[in-house]
């Protein structure tokens, strides 16, 4: 008695409650329609979601950063200390790294050898993962080693590796890079000053907050040193790489929800013919109802009440289960299914149920319309 | 005076053979505390009748009274506040809606009104109808007799003016019938309510206070 009681305040929902309970199979299968139609939409729509950032995630951490190095038109070598001192005060808050490059040959004790690039800078943290070892933030006298190369050689953490004349111990093997800017080959990165017989920077490596972040970053730089069409510095950034894929995976989530909007199209007819079925069924009693004094517009807000409480519980279960089938995506394609949780996929739930209420609504609108303009002599004749 | 009047009222259908009149200058009047029958064979117009006292068709001609005012003219919409203030409905058919209690059913026709003691009032009718015990009932746990009794129950929630019965006992036997009827009876004297009947059953003559004959959409 206490659900009633409360109903009881709200005849429209009373009565739509009642009115659904009477033919449950009916109820129920129209309540599927709905459900699979948000699920269609709402999973769909995460599956975009999950594609993209399982795109984003293969990019690595590129786009955030931006590479500077020597353009066309510079005067020196390279990027002058000068230079370089300019950019860290053009980016503050943008980790800026300037790095020397070389070439060279190392032999190991076992008869092995192996050709690297040689990277000098003072701090290798951002660039680098390390399988092995810890990360310095400021790289002293120790050195890092490709892993490959290492296996190759056969050196292990605290062996000494030569360069120049020079004896530097190895603190990390590098993780062999996923993504772009790895090119595969050996790397041995060493302290800035292991490179001193360079004068200049072979390249300028800059990293921002995010891929907006470095794109402003690259353009501040190119507005100062690149004056008319001189190219002093040469900036490349991954951002436009992000920015294509983020414009192809929205492309794919619009045609993806497309698909599912057609789902959800089909549930709302199914809809349609439910309550119109329901309500051409149910004439002679709501010619009993008009003849005993009933509104019309209390007839038309039962029957899309009805219309709303199948859009809503089949919202709700179908974003239940779209919630079910969003957490497998993302296990799969993510790694993560924790991800279905974040906001950019679990509004799609969202979506879904107020696209299953709003479908519902429109549903019932002719049938509502219509009972409710019957004339209440004709209803009661026809029953 | 009169709580409901026809004067004149003629009312034409129009199919695509022909006009029919069912209604020929009919002039009506029922008043309070009275029982009206109108009787007739199938045909004769008396349910066109009924629907013009019931505010539920409009005449063609002529013009119909309403506690001494005229409502010819009224829009469904207006007609409509009129039934859920003035009007009751006992339908042969008894027509409660299946999924609504006993209780629930006599409610109905004021369920939209924020009323408080609507549901005082609906458990009250039945308790007078002798269903107080039947509040929780759905209609097919209840006999036709009970039925039409809650029917009667929900007709009166409004308080009424006026009580139609289009064929009260049509499908109720004999003795159910008979009790039906002292029903509406007592209830017409206790409320001084005026009960317009249709019918061709002989045992609700027994009944009437006046008796309208109506053929061919002529009153005799």
């Amino acid at each position: 008695m206490g659900r009633t009681s409360v109903l009881r305040r709200f005849p429209s929902v009373l009565m739509a409650w009642r009115n659904l309970g009477r033919n449950r199979t009916r109820t129920a299968l129209a309540v599927l329609g709905i459900v699979v139609g948000v699920i269609a939409i709402a999973s769909l729509g995460m599956a975009g979601v999950a594609l993209e950032q399982q795109a984003t995630s293969s990019l690595g951490g590129l786009t955030d950063q931006a590479t500077i190095s020597p353009g066309e038109d510079i005067d020196t070598d390279g990027i002058t200390d000068a230079q370089a001192e300019t950019i860290r005060d053009l980016l503050p808050g943008v980790t800026v790294i300037p790095q020397k490059t070389n070439f060279t040959e190392l032999s190991a004790r076992n008869g092995e050898e192996a050709n690297v690039q040689v990277t000098g800078l003072t701090n290798p943290a951002p660039l680098y993962d390390l399988s092995v070892g810890t990360e310095p933030t400021r790289l002293e006298t120790g050195a890092l080693i490709s892993e490959s190369t290492a296996q190759t050689l056969g050196l292990e953490i605290g062996d000494p590796i030569e360069y120049e004349g020079q004896l530097f111990r190895i603190r990390g093997f590098i993780a062999s890079q996923s993504g772009f800017g790895s090119d595969g080959g050996g790397e041995l990165v060493l302290p800035l000053s292991a490179l001193n017989q360079q004068d200049d920077y072979n390249s300028v490596t800059i990293i921002a907050e995010d891929g907006d972040a470095a794109t402003e970053a690259a353009t501040t730089i190119e507005e100062h040193f690149n004056e008319d069409d001189d190219e002093v510095l040469s900036v490349t950034t991954y951002a436009s790489v992000q920015e294509n894929i983020s414009s192809f995976t929205d492309t794919l989530e619009l045609a993806l929800l497309g698909i599912g909007s057609i789902s959800l199209f089909v549930a709302s007819v199914a809809i349609l013919n439910v309550m119109l079925m329901s309500t051409i069924e149910r004439r002679g009693e709501i010619g009993v109802l008009r003849a005993v004094g009933v509104r019309r517009g209390e007839i038309l807000r039962m029957i899309l009440t009805e219309a709303a409480f199948l859009g809503v519980v089949g919202g709700l279960v179908g974003a239940a289960g779209s919630l079910v089938v969003g957490v497998v995506m993302f296990n799969v394609l993510a790694g993560d299914p924790a991800l279905a949780l974040a906001w950019s996929s679990s509004r799609y739930l969202l979506y879904g149920f107020i696209f299953a209420l709003v479908a519902s609504i429109l549903s019932g609108i002719y049938p509502a319309w219509k009972a409710a303009n019957e004339s209440p002599v004709d209803a009661l004749r026809g029953s | 005076m009169s709580v409901i009047q026809l004067r004149d009222v003629v009312k034409r259908y129009n199919t695509e053979a022909e006009t029919i009149e069912a209604l020929k200058n009919v002039d009506f009047y029922a008043n309070r505390g009275e029982m009206v029958v109108v009787t007739g064979p199938s045909g004769s117009g008396k349910s066109t009748m009924l629907n013009m006292i019931g505010l539920l068709d409009t005449p063609t001609t002529g013009e119909i009274f309403l506690d001494g005012r005229n409502i010819t003219d009224f829009d469904e919409d207006e007609r409509t506040e009129e039934r859920r203030s003035q009007l009751g409905f006992v339908f042969q058919d008894f027509h409660l809606l299946p999924m609504l209690t006993a209780e629930e059913n006599v409610e109905l026709p004021s369920m939209w009104d924020t009323d408080v003691d609507r549901r005082e009032r609906a458990s009250d009718l039945l308790e007078r109808v002798g269903l107080g015990d039947r509040l929780t009932h759905t209609p097919d746990e209840l006999s036709g007799g009970q039925q039409q009794r809650v029917a009667i129950a929900r007709s009166l929630i409004n308080e009424p003016d006026i009580l139609l019965a289009d064929e009260p006992t049509g499908n109720l036997d004999q003795d159910t019938g008979k009790t039906v009827l002292d029903e509406i009876t007592r209830l017409k004297q206790e409320e001084n309510i005026a009960v317009v009947s249709i019918t061709h059953d002989e045992q609700l003559v027994e009944y009437a206070d006046r008796v309208v004959r109506i053929v061919d959409g002529v009153v005799q």
